[in-house]
């Protein structure tokens, strides 16, 4: 017996493995896309952790006077501000023009939730790949600004802790944005009927 | 079970606010489409052919009225049905193709099988079939980009019969074809009705497809102006 829509649970499947493999390709097709954003990414990122590691590299040396603080803490905040503008720029850019797209893939069944879960995982991996190479780039720009004078103590036991921190941050930094920048945008296209989101034009 | 009506609609209107302005662009509509009929909505540009298109197939919702498929009144479905009968009742085609850009015409055509949960290597056989059926058997690795605008229509065509719907619905599927390419699709569209009793349903404004409808309905300013069956163009064909 085929037709009537209830008389058993009829519902669209998209496993998660199918979702990755899907996602995977999707960012290998838009490699040059693809490529744009985690450059996006990694520039931000390097720009927050390279920032910071001198800043660290800094108070290590000559000490933190308050004043040298504060004005350590404001480079701190507008780096941050400037990596976060970059990212969320190009990861909304990056969506949107995938407008129409969204609307075809609900023509062809795809329920909300699957286009997030495709979305979610390929920001993911943008966002890790890119706030990896962005951070460990940040802090090698880092060093080598003080590698000149201060080579001797720039791997002092005492330094080493906070490289990983702000590696660490940069790298969970880089993932938030990424996600959110994309999740929120992904989700406002899929939650559009998909008549509108056909109409859809950048 | 089988359905004498795959498509019912009742008293549909759409209203859209335009600032001050309500514009009807469907305001009324009583239309019953048979199993196995190929159905052509004619009318002008903004005469509300596309916005019936987009209620019918589940892409929008009605300011009044109902939408039965098989029965079911659309309204009522969740979330997951209504994914479901846009995956497995439905073959969508539109003017514009819409082809996902990055994929190539085998993926394209695979698409809503995934979503259909079809096993792998099912997909990729009735893929190949789907697409060698309609004549692009030698193009399976291009992508939309690569194709002439009639080939991609025609992984359009591959697409919407994936999941074997009820009802195939077109959306002015010509009208960014030149005439002979146009006249391939809609050959392409009837013969799928013919053959597989696929019903058919096209917006249009090209004449072309009168020559292959079942019933033409005419619409104008978002209301039936009047209905002609083929059979009469035929008879009278005949008499001369």
């Amino acid at each position: 017996m085929s037709g009537a829509v209830g008389e058993a649970r009829r519902e669209v499947r998209f496993p998660i493995s199918e979702a990755f493999r899907f996602s995977v390709e999707s960012i290998r097709k838009r490699f040059t896309r693809a490529l744009i954003t985690a450059i996006s990414i990694v520039l931000g990122v390097a720009f927050y952790v390279g920032l910071r590691t001198m800043s660290d590299i800094m108070i290590f040396i000559y000490g933190g006077s308050e004043a040298a603080r504060s004005y350590q803490f404001w480079m701190a905040i507008i780096s941050l501000i400037v990596c976060a503008v970059g990212i969320l720029n190009s990861m909304l850019m990056a969506v949107t023009e995938r407008t129409r797209e969204i609307g075809t893939m609900k023509c062809l069944g795809a329920m909300d939730s699957h286009i997030l879960m495709i979305f979610l995982i390929e920001s993911s991996l943008i966002g890790i790949i890119g706030g990896v190479m962005g951070a460990v780039i940040g802090w090698v720009t880092g060093l080598l600004i003080y590698v000149g004078e201060h080579a001797a103590i720039l791997f002092n036991p005492a330094l080493l802790g906070s490289y990983a921190l702000r590696i660490g941050e940069g790298v969970l930094i880089a993932m938030v944005l990424t996600v959110g920048a994309t999740i929120y945008p992904a989700y406002y296209a899929a939650s559009m009927d998909p008549a509108d989101a056909l109409r859809f034009e950048l | 079970m089988r359905y004498e009506y795959t498509v019912e609609t009742e008293d549909l209107a759409k209203y859209y606010q335009m600032g001050e302005v309500v514009v009807k662009a469907l305001d009324g509509i009583n239309l019953r489409i048979r199993r196995g009929e190929y159905l052509s909505i004619m009318g002008p540009s903004g005469s509300g052919k596309t916005t019936l298109f987009n209620m019918i197939g589940g892409l929008d919702r009605p300011t009044r009225g109902r939408v039965y498929i098989d029965e079911v009144d659309i309204s009522k479905l969740d979330a997951y049905e209504l994914a479901w009968l846009r995956c497995r009742k439905i073959g969508y085609i539109f003017q514009t193709f819409n082809l996902i850009p990055v994929l190539t015409a085998l993926e394209n055509v695979t698409l809503p099988m995934i979503f259909a949960g079809v096993p792998r290597e099912e997909r990729l056989r009735r893929a190949i079939e789907l697409l060698t059926k309609v004549g692009l058997g030698d193009r399976l690795h291009h992508k939309p980009a690569e194709l002439s605008g009639g080939q991609q229509q025609r992984v359009a065509i591959a697409r919407a019969l994936a999941n074997d719907p009820v009802i195939v619905l077109a959306d002015e599927p010509t009208g960014n074809l030149d005439l002979h390419t146009g006249l391939e699709i809609i050959t392409m569209l009837r013969n799928l009705n013919k053959e597989k009793g696929v019903t058919v349903f096209t917006a249009t404004h090209d004449l072309k497809m009168i020559d292959v409808s079942d019933r033409i309905v005419w619409i104008r300013d978002g209301k039936i102006d009047r209905i002609e069956k083929r059979v009469d163009v035929v008879v009278s064909m005949e008499e001369m």
